[in-house]
């Protein structure tokens, strides 16, 4: 039983973890035309738990991505320096759709094995109810 | 007396074994995006059984504890793919074979455990 209740727990930490991680995607895209903004990337780790690996996800510190921002030349933005250009964000759009897709993913293999665990166990509990 | 009956030991046995396979599948799905995880897996009940029927102690006594009891303490082996570059060993399709697999073999450890008892049922007449 105790394998169960684990693994409904590892499993909701799976889901914590990627939404979490969907969370920061999705602050990245609307922030997509805020001028000097560097994109949040978020690090998974295995969290430890009274000094033992407890299988559970634990989301890492938030980084932000240090490259470069580009240049963007639009002399009529109020940021504009004396040559006409403002530094954009750092946002790839394309990065980010593609992350959102894989955190989507890994979020629903979480949440099918959220349901499979469940009915086992309750398959198990239907075997005291006759 | 019915707690010597080997069959519903057996079922018993391999209900657990599932469960503690399930348990490491989740894990490995849950951490499939976590960089250096390395992808675990426990033994098939097949050969942990067999490898059990050995060298396993005999139980000559009711109180004596059975070679079932010994399943649920098989290791976590590491089953390592192919890694990705941030070290990751985790292939979702193969820990999706294996979750179906696990409840498969849950499954019919409780349809065997469930035709026991309903046998033992017809013999008490009820």
């Amino acid at each position: 039983m105790t394998d169960f209740s684990d693994a409904l727990s590892v499993a909701a930490s799976g889901m914590k973890a990627q939404a979490t991680r969907l969370r920061h995607v999705s602050e990245n895209i609307a922030n997509t035309d805020t001028p000097g903004y560097h994109r949040k990337t978020v690090s998974f780790a295995e969290e430890v738990a009274r000094g033992e690996r407890s299988g559970a996800v634990a989301v890492g510190p938030l980084h932000l991505d240090q490259t470069a921002l580009p240049q963007i030349y639009d002399p009529s933005n109020p940021l504009a320096d004396e040559n006409g250009n403002y530094l954009g964000s750092n946002v790839n759009l394309l990065v980010e759709i593609a992350d959102a897709r894989e955190a989507q993913r890994s979020y629903e293999a979480n949440l099918k094995m959220f349901d499979q665990v469940r009915q086992m166990s309750s398959a198990l509990m239907e075997l005291l109810r006759k | 007396m019915f707690e010597n009956i080997s069959l519903f030991q057996t079922a018993g046995a391999m209900a657990q074994h599932a469960a503690a396979r399930q348990a490491v599948t989740t894990r490995n799905i849950a951490n499939a995006d976590t960089p250096g995880f390395r992808a675990q897996t426990l033994a098939a009940f097949a050969d942990t059984y067999r490898a059990d029927d050995g060298g396993a102690m005999r139980a000559t006594r009711p109180g004596h504890m059975h070679a079932a009891a010994m399943i649920a303490a098989a290791r976590p082996e590491f089953s390592d793919g192919e890694p990705s570059p941030n070290g990751n060993s985790v292939s979702l399709e193969q820990e999706m074979v294996a979750a179906v697999e696990n409840q498969r073999e849950h499954d019919r450890a409780l349809a065997i455990y469930k035709h026991g008892l309903s046998v033992l049922r017809t013999a008490l007449g009820r």
